[in-house]
């Protein structure tokens, strides 16, 4: 046997919560700030977990840190303000695992409030000095992209170049993703009730729905919501001491590729295979010991490429273990429990969403009739989790278990 | 009829590229010790790190690495919307993005990854001008 890595379980993730309204709030009449999610999402975890926020000493958030440690009082040993996309959540339960394990803090909370459908545009992005301007915007800002999906889509083609695949094979990731879906009540697309496009889709659906950049149609890509989420991490001897079930964190570890996608080598690989080679030796597991995935689905050639890094599919394959049924409620590796950013919640940086699905299937609070109905928790005791950001940027993995 | 899409703004490590582009000339930043292209324009090389970088004439050819087709666009953009656009690995090395010329966006499935592309001008004002790529007819 390997001997130990030294921060393998060195720290356990205590609880999970999210805001009060999540979704696509606007529609209910609602306009929640940022902000608003994020107290109402530390509030909650606080008492899920009846740690007080005054014994917080780690804040953890993508670039809100010090105006969130002040808000709440508090004077904390480790400030972390990483903002790297969608990963950055799971970059920050790897930064706080090692700010645990060297002895700085005790506990660190990772929060995320993005009103990302009210205030649509907002972004809480850090950049450069103003008024300068970045050498990349002559390689980007003239042709002609708007947003993720127009870039994206670069990546679904090479990989049909690549691998022969095609959209129909990538449309099955998103029939299956909102099949779990429909077992999360606050998913958006849980039912024809909660939106009108709700409810179960076949592979015609997606496929006959309205082009946003070929080979994507509306629904390959994730859905644009409000969300508000944290999560609590502490070191062994106080996560054994809470009412609340810890979540171990065995394995952690971060990559990136690029910034712009322009300088991303291989448009069908992801810095995921390095980051993940990464949590899965402090883990010592592989692929083979994972008995669900939490994959980034802002597309599905997102979630399908993701795979393939994760070593959960031969390159080329990824769609397969969705196409299969592999990922669906009852298949051998579930993939994205929550019905994923494509039919639960995406609100711009989905990967606090990641984390907290994952929490809850292995504490068995998957299915609490709120967060999800019959159907919905798993039996996994052990989860990969990867967040991936930027334009396939950025990615962050954290190998957990119960 | 005057252009009406976004034009990267000239920063300060940009000069030879706009001036090449006047003068119809793919101008890219080059090594001077690795020797090796790079794009978009660095401070440092990305490959080995020296600073000895010069700026090169590029040939202006290259090959189609990866493309899409736009139907969500916006501005002088969403006036040309569905248009096509890629990624151009050039002859020189490294990688450059585009608007695709040349090819028809209702059949995307008829556009050739690895075909070969030629660099053209496009007139912004007498000071500017925008590189795009066209497919060389065969």
């Amino acid at each position: 046997m390997p001997v130990a890595h030294e921060l393998s379980r060195a720290a356990a993730i205590v609880g999970a919560a999210e805001s009060n309204e999540i979704g696509f709030t606007p529609e209910r009449g609602l306009r929640i700030t940022s902000l608003q999610h994020h107290i109402e999402a530390i509030k909650n975890v606080s008492d899920y977990t009846g740690i007080p926020i005054s014994d917080i000493d780690g804040v953890f958030s993508a670039g809100w840190s010090s105006e969130l440690a002040e808000h709440l009082g508090l004077r904390p040993n480790y400030i972390d303000t990483t903002s790297v996309g969608g990963c950055s959540f799971q970059i920050h339960v790897h930064h706080a695992l090692a700010a645990i394990s060297a002895g700085i803090i005790d506990i660190a909370l990772v929060s995320h409030g993005e009103a990302g459908r009210s205030y649509r545009g907002g972004g809480g992005r850090g950049g450069g000095g103003r008024g300068e301007v970045s050498p990349a915007e002559l390689a980007t800002a003239a042709f002609g992209t708007f947003g993720a999906p127009s870039q994206y889509a670069h990546a679904m083609v090479r990989h049909m170049h690549a691998y022969g695949t095609t959209p129909e094979d990538f449309a099955h990731v998103a029939v299956v993703t909102r099949q779990w879906a429909m077992l999360n009540p606050r998913a958006v697309m849980f039912s024809k009730e909660t939106d009108p496009n709700g409810g179960p889709i076949t592979v015609e659906m997606v496929q006959n729905g309205p082009m946003i950049a070929w080979p994507m149609t509306i629904s390959h890509c994730c859905l644009v919501c409000d969300h508000g989420g944290a999560v609590i991490v502490a070191r062994p001897e106080i996560a054994m001491s809470l009412r609340t079930v810890p979540v171990w964190i065995a394995g952690a570890g971060e990559s990136m590729g690029h910034s712009n996608m322009v300088e991303m080598a291989d448009f069908t690989a992801t810095s995921a295979a390095k980051s993940s080679r990464t949590a899965y030796e402090m883990a010592s597991m592989g692929p083979q010991d994972m008995d669900m995935a939490m994959i980034y689905d802002s597309f599905t050639i997102t979630a399908a490429i993701t795979a393939e890094m994760l070593g959960l599919a031969p390159r080329g394959k990824g769609h397969t273990l969705w196409k299969e049924g592999t990922a669906a409620p009852g298949g051998s590796l579930p993939i994205n429990t929550n019905g994923g950013g494509l039919s639960f919640n995406h609100s711009g940086m989905y990967g606090m969403q990641l984390l907290i699905e994952a929490y809850r299937q292995l504490s068995q609070t998957a299915e609490d009739g709120v967060n999800g109905i019959e159907g919905k928790q798993t039996d996994a005791q052990t989860c990969i989790v990867n967040g991936t950001g930027g334009t396939l940027s950025t990615t962050g993995t954290l190998i957990l278990e119960s | 009829m005057a252009y009406n899409k976004p034009v990267p703004r000239k920063g300060q490590h940009h000069e030879p590229f706009w001036e090449g582009a006047k003068n119809g000339k793919l101008m890219v930043p080059r090594c001077k010790d690795c020797g090796r292209v790079h794009w978009y324009p660095r401070l440092i090389c990305p490959f080995c790190h020296s600073t000895n970088l010069t700026w090169t004439e590029s040939s202006g050819k290259g090959t189609l690495y990866t493309y899409a087709v736009q139907h969500r666009a916006f501005g002088g953009w969403g006036e040309e919307a569905p248009y096509v656009t890629g990624y151009i690995d050039l002859a020189e090395g490294d990688r450059m993005m585009t608007v695709l010329r040349g090819v028809d966006a209702s059949k995307p499935e008829e556009i050739k990854i690895g075909c070969e592309v030629r660099v053209e001008f496009e007139k912004v004002d007498d000071e500017t001008y925008i590189p795009f790529w066209r497919v060389v007819e065969e």
